[in-house]
């Protein structure tokens, strides 16, 4: 929960910490603190700002758009009635999104599809068109052998390039 | 339902399902994304995307192999070994058995004689088994180590070389042929041994074969037979093969074959497809005497109920057809037909080494019914797994397509032409040449433009001598008025290529590339591109033709445009051409010209 802070939430808070602290005496005693809410959503939303920050559809729609206008970024069974295994599952997709924003730097148009199918673990990535193919490949070949070896699965890249990053609105 | 289900396999429904589907000829292969950016056009990125990935993966291994801690958590039900990090580092230090095991398993050559020297030393002995495998390592890389190093060997490899092949063609990979050397530690340890068994023998007679020390392969034999000991089929298969190196004459390399084939059946040893497919192929090397014995050693592979594989038919038709001989062109043709049917619709494995060569084999001759039975052969089940590396393909469709261009009509050749290009094979320049050739023939030059942009994607755009047959083709005889609109669009095209436009490098005008464009630019009555290219030919010190003036001052004509046509007999008279007099009167004649532009 303290992990990480804007402004007008460190506010909030700072007037909760005073309210508080008129309450308890100096003496050391514990006692229970309380905060006041903060009734709103944060959660991956970019928040309307100037207007000349560019955002692809994927960041512009909100997370309770998922099922409605938006797709899921990650493809699995382990989230259906009686199967196990979600949580290692979440794991290994936050892991192969960071490897995979790290080993093709700079070159990532959008956020990483993980799908699963049977044993095989595709991920599915759209690049800019930054290096020149042969590099292209080297990287994918690189990453595919990688994974595949960390995880005892197959996994295949399938990456699709455009020219530049889709802009959906301005905000 | 369920029972008849379960007699099946578990990959039945993926084996039926993979049966419906057939390749997708307009599609790059499979190893590569599906993107326009990343799919190669021409063979060089062909082949420089398929190495980058192919040297990331090794970069990947080589980490995962330095690194094993992190890639050892096997939760993978069933295990997959494969996925699994290799051993490359010794973990054993101390002499003893286990690690010499480790040694032969790793393929450290020098480090296993080393230990196995320091344990006869000890006193401990080496099991049998082990000893077979440590001769069997040293015998197989011939007392190196596995990977090449190069260098100050290949001075001796020469030397010797150059002593035994006595006339015969060298190619590269004689001189990369390790040479087994005199007294190297393989002898030193067989000789060392108590008791020497079969396995023994075979690891050195092999490796010597292997590795050119034919006679003291023989001479191992003859020690063998004397000590009363059976070789076994493997020891057969390689003296077999070694016999053409030791005798001279064709029909005493035959008798020997003969004979090893006779002790063979004394000692009671079972031949089997190695043994036969390397007769055949010793068989390569006995001149006019391999034909007979060939059918009778396929015969005789019938009566034994082996079945031959695709390198028994490979060597019998190379005893056959020596490539060039015109004569025996009618038997070469029968026997083919007589394999093909044999061969049809029938699923190949991959049984012997050679097998992978007879395809192209088939393709030499000019029979376009047994080039499409060879193709469909190709495409039943699994064979083109056999067609070898992306080399081998080439040369494979490369014959199959310009025997098409030859023989067949050109719908069928563009057919052909859609399903296997790109997908399967990127055409040479002769391919391209044949390509148009057929074209000429069944006159259908109207397709020339599309043909063109193939070759810009193909990375042929800057051969000379194909854009001068093209423009060639072009320029040859007027078409109709929209045929000749397109030609003048790919002519300008083809201007832009010769100035380097792209970013590529710019070839050098040639004269009849600068007529024939002019001439095409101006029957699709481009005047402006025409004159300029006429300048053209000042700046590049080349001399238009005569045609190309004639047509010129007939279009001036036809435009009405005197003053123009006064500066084509002045450019002629500066090129100093020997129509120049028969030009000027004749625009004296046609033109009322003012007396300053007489």
């Amino acid at each position: 929960m303290a992990a990480s802070f804007n402004s007008t939430r460190s506010l909030v808070l700072l007037r909760a910490i005073a309210q508080s602290g008129t309450l308890c005496s100096s003496s050391g005693s514990r006692a229970l603190h309380v905060t006041a809410v903060c009734c709103k959503n944060r959660a991956a939303r970019i928040r309307v700002g100037k207007g000349d920050r560019p955002i692809t559809y994927e960041q512009a729609l909100h997370p309770h758009h998922i099922g409605h206008r938006k797709g899921w970024l990650s493809q699995h069974t382990s989230n259906l009635q009686g199967e196990g295994g979600a949580a290692e599952r979440t794991v290994e997709d936050v892991f192969i999104r960071r490897f995979v924003f790290g080993t093709f730097h700079s070159c990532l148009a959008n956020e990483i599809v993980i799908k699963r199918r049977g044993n095989v673990l595709t991920v599915c990535a759209l690049m800019l068109q930054k290096l020149p193919p042969h590099k292209f490949y080297f990287l994918i070949g690189y990453s595919e052998s990688l994974l595949s070896h960390l995880y005892k699965c197959p996994v295949k890249l399938e990456i699709q390039t455009l020219q530049d990053k889709v802009v959906y609105k301005y905000l | 339902l369920m029972m008849f289900l379960s007699n099946r396999s578990k990959e039945a429904v993926l084996e039926a399902l993979a049966s419906t589907v057939n390749r997708d000829p307009t599609a790059y292969k499979y190893q590569f994304q599906d993107d326009p950016y990343l799919a190669p056009r021409t063979s060089a990125e062909f082949k420089l995307f398929s190495l980058s990935q192919e040297s990331g993966r090794s970069a990947a291994k080589y980490f995962i192999n330095s690194n094993p801690k992190f890639f050892t958590k096997d939760f993978a039900e069933p295990h997959i070994p494969c996925l699994m990090p290799e051993k490359v580092s010794l973990l054993l230090e101390e002499v003893s058995e286990e690690a010499l095991k480790e040694r032969i398993s790793l393929r450290k050559v020098k480090a296993a004689v080393d230990m196995y020297d320091q344990l006869l030393q000890a006193g401990t002995g080496v099991s049998m088994e082990t000893t077979h495998d440590l001769l069997d390592l040293i015998c197989l890389y011939s007392d190196r180590e596995p990977v090449q190093e190069g260098g100050p060997e290949t001075e001796d490899v020469s030397a010797e070389e150059a002593n035994r092949s006595k006339g015969r063609i060298r190619r590269a990979s004689d001189f990369l042929k390790t040479i087994w050397r005199e007294n190297n530690n393989a002898e030193r340890i067989f000789n060392l041994l108590p008791e020497r068994d079969t396995h023994c023998y075979s690891a050195l007679i092999r490796g010597m074969i292997r590795h050119g020390a034919y006679v003291k392969a023989f001479d191992m034999y003859t020690d063998m037979l004397n000590n009363r000991m059976t070789a076994d089929v493997r020891i057969f298969n390689a003296l077999i093969s070694g016999a053409p190196e030791v005798r001279e004459k064709y029909n005493e390399r035959w008798d020997l074959i003969a004979e090893l084939l006779n002790q063979m059946n004394q000692q009671k040893v079972q031949p089997n497809l190695l043994t036969f497919n390397s007769v055949l192929k010793a068989l390569r090397r006995c001149g006019s005497l391999a034909r007979t014995q060939a059918l009778h050693t396929l015969s005789e592979m019938k009566a034994l109920g082996i079945a031959p594989s695709l390198a028994s038919f490979d060597h019998t038709l190379a005893a056959f057809y020596k490539a060039g001989k015109h004569s025996d062109i009618t038997l070469h043709t029968d026997l083919l037909q007589e394999v093909m049917s044999e061969l049809a619709g029938s699923s190949f494995t991959c049984q012997d080494p050679d097998d992978g060569k007879l395809w192209s084999v088939c393709l030499d001759n000019k029979d376009i019914e047994l080039a499409y039975r060879v193709q469909s052969l190709v495409e039943a089940g699994e064979n083109w797994r056999l067609l070898g590396d992306s080399h081998q393909q080439t040369i494979y469709y490369g014959r199959f397509f310009s025997l098409l261009c030859m023989m067949e009509h050109i719908d069928v050749v563009l057919k052909w032409y859609r399903k296997l290009i790109p997908s399967l094979y990127y055409p040479n320049v002769q391919g391209m040449r044949d390509l148009l050739q057929a074209l000429d023939t069944d006159s259908r030059l109207d397709l020339l433009p599309t043909i063109w942009k193939d070759i810009q994607l193909l990375g042929h755009a800057n051969k000379s001598e194909l854009i001068e047959e093209l423009l060639a083709l072009m320029a040859r005889e007027t078409h109709s008025p929209e045929v000749q609109e397109s030609f003048a669009v790919c002519a300008l095209d083809v201007k832009s290529v010769f100035n380097g436009d792209r970013g590529t490098l710019s070839l050098e005008w040639s004269t009849s590339a600068l007529c024939h464009i002019t001439s095409l630019l101006l029957r699709a009555k481009r005047t402006q591109e025409a004159w300029e290219m006429l300048q053209l030919f000042k700046a590049k010190n080349r001399v238009p033709s005569e045609e190309l003036m004639n047509e010129f001052l007939l279009e001036c004509h036809a435009a009405g445009a005197p003053d123009r046509a006064v500066e084509l007999v002045q450019l002629s008279a500066a090129f100093c051409l020997p129509a120049t007099p028969r030009l000027a009167q004749q625009t004296l004649k046609d033109f009322d010209l003012t007396d300053e532009q007489r």
